[in-house]
């Protein structure tokens, strides 16, 4: 979403309840106990992303969620279409997810100050690189990880293990001559989304 | 929400629905509160606003307490900017081991801001649940294409020569803002630090502010 | 609407239960008791800090099982020993409850 055009002022609401109906507790407890068991975190961010456009922009907040659960409980059959529909349990509860080994030892590519230019990719799996970001050079700030990454574990697949990197900007290079010249933006990237920048 | 009343012809053909008798301390929980309000000394809808008040400010509080004893302490500052859950844990705050938090700090040529455009990722163990409107398209949009003009509608404007550094939570590390610590502040205690840091100026839209009428203690 | 730091960083034992920075409360009737002793503090009926001992002493010891058990059994002490409830009417009350014959107030 970042940098997208077309969204007016923030809305902010005064002394706002932290669920503004019933459902929403109920639906944010279901995701937690759900997640880690039969799915994981970018699966789950995987499932919302893949909502029909037109469906996502008009859902709010935690409709979003439980469409997300549904679809991941039914795709791992956990529940089926059937139940979901008629409120019943047929079938017996299957086991959960084996949780994640620990990470390996990796050497990261790179090192705070380093100069790096992201790959152009736009991938229809999922994957953490946002637009805005993608085709830009920046200076590695942090180093983290390894972390999973998220383009092959939002498929369910085996963990493949990254170093991530807080990646930094300036914003004159995202945005263009009209952002402050002062202003950076930070993104969290992952080691395969860069590239070391050609020396100039 | 109404007050309790007396219903002596209790009608139980209303198309089945029969509510489950309330446990023993729920109801005595009940009683208390019901004979309370008929005392006059309390009334529901003050206790509405108390428990919405604390969902919705507690959550907060951790990272202020953190952020109070960071002004207080250089050197746990400069823990708590290298290795966020370890200085956390000092003040027996459990950081869940699945996500890392990583603390930013302002300076004065500096101010920074989180957001997370992919989705809305959020520090939650140190502010509690994220608001409705950092959530929202405008602000995960806007944030890091217009800063300055996302917090100028938050009232906060920048001096010139300050930059401002948006930190898009696309991993797993969870960002927070070290606020500055104002001035007229010297002689506070953490307690009193504490009070004046808001979840907005974590996030990074707001700076703590000394109120007008406060005097030195 | 501002809230009590003296509440929120009750510590130790007394700690009031929260997951992820949030306040927990299993059931409805938890809420209300921990909003019935707050605005009571806040009108004045009793200090804070006499609540607080009251509660730290049925966490130390006493037949109740939960936090908000011991929450409320303290409140009840407190308020009884204030003269602002009776037993009797405390008891009556709450089997009118438990028997159906009043509708919650929450």
């Amino acid at each position: 979403m970042g940098g997208m055009h077309g969204f007016g002022p923030v809305v902010t609401e005064r002394d706002e309840p932290v669920f503004h109906a019933r459902w929403e507790g109920v639906v944010r407890a279901i995701m937690q106990r759900t997640n880690g068991r039969y799915y994981n975190l970018d699966e789950f961010r995987f499932a919302i992303e893949r909502m029909p456009p037109d469906d996502y922009l008009r859902a709010g907040y935690y409709e979003r969620w439980l469409h997300a659960v549904e679809t991941l409980l039914v795709e791992k059959s956990v529940i089926t279409r059937e139940e979901l529909a008629q409120g019943r349990m047929e079938s017996a509860t299957p086991r959960a997810l084996a949780p994640r080994a620990s990470p390996p030892d990796i050497q990261p590519r790179f090192r705070p100050g380093d100069r790096v230019a992201t790959r152009n990719i736009h991938p229809k799996h999922h994957t953490r690189m946002p637009r805005y970001a993608r085709g830009k050079h920046g200076v590695i700030r942090r180093v983290y990880g390894p972390f999973p990454l998220p383009d092959t574990s939002a498929g369910g697949q085996a963990t493949d293990w990254e170093t991530c990197y807080a990646v930094e900007f300036e914003s004159r290079e995202l945005w263009g001559a009209g952002a402050d010249k002062n202003d950076r933006v930070c993104v969290d990237l992952w080691e395969s989304y860069l590239e070391p920048e050609e020396k100039r | 929400m109404s007050d309790a009343h007396h219903h002596h012809d209790h009608d139980h053909d209303h198309g089945g629905h029969h509510p489950e008798p309330p446990s023993e301390v729920e109801a005595r929980a009940l009683a208390l509160e019901s004979l309370l309000i008929d005392k006059g000394l309390i009334t529901s809808d003050e206790v509405d606003r108390i428990i919405s008040a604390y969902e919705h400010d507690i959550g907060p509080m951790i990272g202020a307490r953190v952020v109070a004893h960071a002004w207080a302490d250089p050197e746990y500052k400069a823990r708590l900017l290298s290795d966020g859950p370890a200085a956390l844990k000092e003040l027996a705050i459990d950081y869940p081991a699945s996500t890392r938090l990583v603390v930013v700090e302002n300076e004065p040529g500096v101010h920074n801001a989180i957001v997370c455009t992919l989705c809305s990722c959020y520090p939650w163990a140190v502010l509690g649940l994220p608001p409705t409107w950092y959530k929202s398209a405008p602000y995960r949009s806007r944030m890091v294409s217009e800063p300055r003009s996302v917090l100028a509608e938050f009232g906060l404007s920048l001096t010139d020569g300050v930059a401002v550094n948006v930190w898009d939570s696309s991993s797993d590390v969870r960002y927070m803002v070290l606020p500055e610590r104002p001035a007229g502040t010297e002689e506070w205690s953490e307690e009193q630090l504490a009070s004046i840091v808001t979840r907005d100026c974590m996030i990074g839209v707001a700076k703590p502010r000394v109120p007008a009428e406060s005097t030195t203690r | 609407m501002s809230i009590d730091r003296s509440v929120a960083n009750l510590v130790g034992d007394a700690a009031l239960p929260r997951k992820n920075g949030e306040l927990v409360f299993q059931a409805p009737w938890e809420g209300r008791a921990f909003g019935l002793a707050v605005v009571l503090s806040d009108k004045g009926e009793y200090e804070w800090d006499e609540f607080r001992k009251n509660l730290v002493g049925k966490i130390a010891g006493g037949p109740e099982k939960t936090y908000y058990e011991r929450w409320l059994s303290a409140l009840e002490n407190l308020l009884l020993e204030h003269g602002v409830v009776t037993e009797e009417e405390l008891s009556k009350r709450a089997a009118e409850y438990a028997a159906l014959e009043r509708d919650p107030v929450f």
